[in-house]
């Protein structure tokens, strides 16, 4: 996966990025070996069947050819005439193989054009899940924003935000907990006779606690 | 989805479980059929176009190639259809030889035995008769004998021609109909093949997604069990390595609050204030932070 920021624009959640060119293949494992595959599978068969349609198309023209020598070869003068009918056969043979040939080309580069679209659907999402895990990987829970319009996988992209609002929603509860204990363990601090050197090691604790809170809140910010 | 072993978390591929994700397997392997179908139609029919026009043409040229005549014997050929056909051999009552009717035949007298031939009909004597008159009665016949000796040879190349062309006329329907039965049968395979393939290469994208979806809902339970590789073959390496990074830096996540509370309940047990409302509310945190990791 290439650039990430580039296609989803992440993390920040307005506006919603628009599909650039230069990003539709995100996944070039995924994309290009479904995007082959298929433009491969109907090179061969446009091919294969355009070859049928040459060689039947051949030897109707051979045969038209041979029955024409056999009428004119009595008559000299009908020579040029039998050329002139195989030439133009030839020609027309030619053309039908150049107009296949721009047909196969036009189909194969539409085709694969198309499915870069249609894959760029899945590994977009793919791409935008790869992101927010990466930022999960350095504890960072921020808010998730919602698929582009077209894209698929919502099913997945919608059991993967449940989970991260989950995940977000436990760890607040959590902080605001640890915050909580955190502000009555320094009330009593101050009210209790806590045992005298135990108390130097209870506020070195209680000053970790804070910095570790405060940092899960920077990452749930 | 089944364990191949109890204990082993690694699970077999099953025909049954191929359709994990419809949606995304079918959407896939459908354009991907339905693409085939059409171009395997699309190109058949003008296959089959140029196939029959081929056909057609060959037929023409082998029905112009002309076959030798079948000689005509007998009453019922039309008058003049070949030039070739044998005369008929006549038997008229003693007909004259320039055929002109109305002569009244005159009888000729029975030559006797070892005498010379009757005046009129006989030849030269060192040459063969050209007919015969044989007496019968009151009235005499003359036997022709015109069928010309070929007559055999000219049936065998008629008829051999005639059949080789309708064999030739066979071949060339029966080339036909194997082209367009090869790409029937052509058409039919590649589309099941593909049907196939595709849905067991979406499957190889929609497993991981699958198993990471388990992942995710046992995440979002809170609970952040070991994940287990993929199976050999699945793709979304890249995307499944970025979903275990971030499902230890939940762990490690997990395990720092761990290490922090411990620190905070310790130092406050050490502290004589183990039994505060805050340091139970931090045990049940623990406890229940340390369950999320087992």
């Amino acid at each position: 996966m290439s650039d990430p920021t580039a296609a989803t624009g992440l993390p920040s959640p307005a506006p919603r990025p628009k599909r650039k060119l230069s990003n539709y293949m995100l996944d070039k494992n995924l994309q290009l070996r479904y995007v082959l595959l298929v433009s491969l599978l109907s090179a061969v068969i446009a091919g294969a069947l355009g070859y049928m349609i040459y060689d039947q198309r051949r030897t109707a023209s051979e045969s038209i050819e041979r029955d024409l020598k056999v009428l004119t070869q009595a008559d000299a003068s009908h020579q040029e005439f039998q050329e002139q009918v195989a030439s133009g056969l030839e020609s027309d043979d030619q053309m039908l193989v150049f107009k296949m040939v721009v047909v196969g080309f036009g189909l194969v580069i539409i085709l694969s054009a198309y499915l870069v679209i249609m894959t760029h659907k899945v590994a977009g999402p793919l791409f935008k899940v790869s992101m927010y895990f990466e930022q999960m990987a350095s504890g960072r829970l921020g808010k998730v924003t919602p698929l582009r319009r077209g894209d698929m996988l919502q099913d997945f992209f919608g059991d993967f935000k449940e989970m991260h609002e989950s995940l977000r929603a436990r760890s607040v509860a959590d902080v605001e907990l640890m915050e909580r204990a955190l502000a009555a363990l320094r009330a009593s601090h101050n009210e209790a006779d806590y045992r005298g050197e135990m108390r130097g090691k209870l506020d070195e604790a209680l000053e970790a606690l804070d910095r570790h809170v405060a940092q899960r809140k920077k990452q749930l910010a | 989805m089944t364990a191949s072993k109890s204990g082993d978390r690694s699970y077999k591929r099953s025909w049954k479980n191929l359709l994990i994700n419809k949606r995304y397997q079918l959407r896939f392997t459908l354009f991907m059929v339905g693409l085939t179908s059409l171009l395997m139609a699309g190109l058949g029919i003008w296959v089959m176009w140029v196939a029959n026009e081929t056909t057609e043409v060959s037929m023409a040229s082998v029905r112009g190639e002309a076959c030798p005549k079948a000689p005509v014997i007998g009453d019922g050929a039309p008058a003049g259809a070949d030039e070739d056909a044998p005369s008929r051999p006549s038997m008229k009552s003693d007909e004259p030889a320039d055929g002109k009717p109305g002569r009244s035949p005159v009888p000729a007298p029975v030559p006797a035995p070892g005498s010379a031939a009757a005046p009129g009909s006989a030849a030269a004597p060192d040459a063969e008769p050209r007919h015969t008159n044989v007496q019968l009665d009151e009235s005499s016949m003359t036997l022709t004998p015109t069928l010309p000796p070929d007559l055999t040879d000219r049936f065998v190349a008629h008829w051999t021609c005639e059949l080789r062309q309708v064999g030739t006329f066979d071949r060339l329907e029966r080339g036909r109909m194997r082209i367009l039965w090869a790409m029937i049968a052509t058409g039919v395979l590649l589309v099941l093949g593909l049907a196939i393939y595709g849905i067991k290469m979406t499957h190889r994208v929609a497993g991981p997604l699958f198993k990471v979806s388990l992942y995710l809902s046992k995440m979002r339970e809170g609970r952040f069990d070991k994940v287990y590789n993929l199976r050999k073959g699945d793709q979304l390496v890249e995307f499944y390595d970025h979903f275990k990074l971030a499902h230890g830096g939940v762990v490690t996540m997990q395990q720092a609050d761990i290490d922090r509370i411990e620190a905070v309940i310790a130092a406050a047990e050490a502290a004589g204030a183990g039994e505060h409302a805050a340091v139970a509310e931090l045990r049940e945190l623990l406890a229940r932070k340390e369950k999320s990791i087992e």
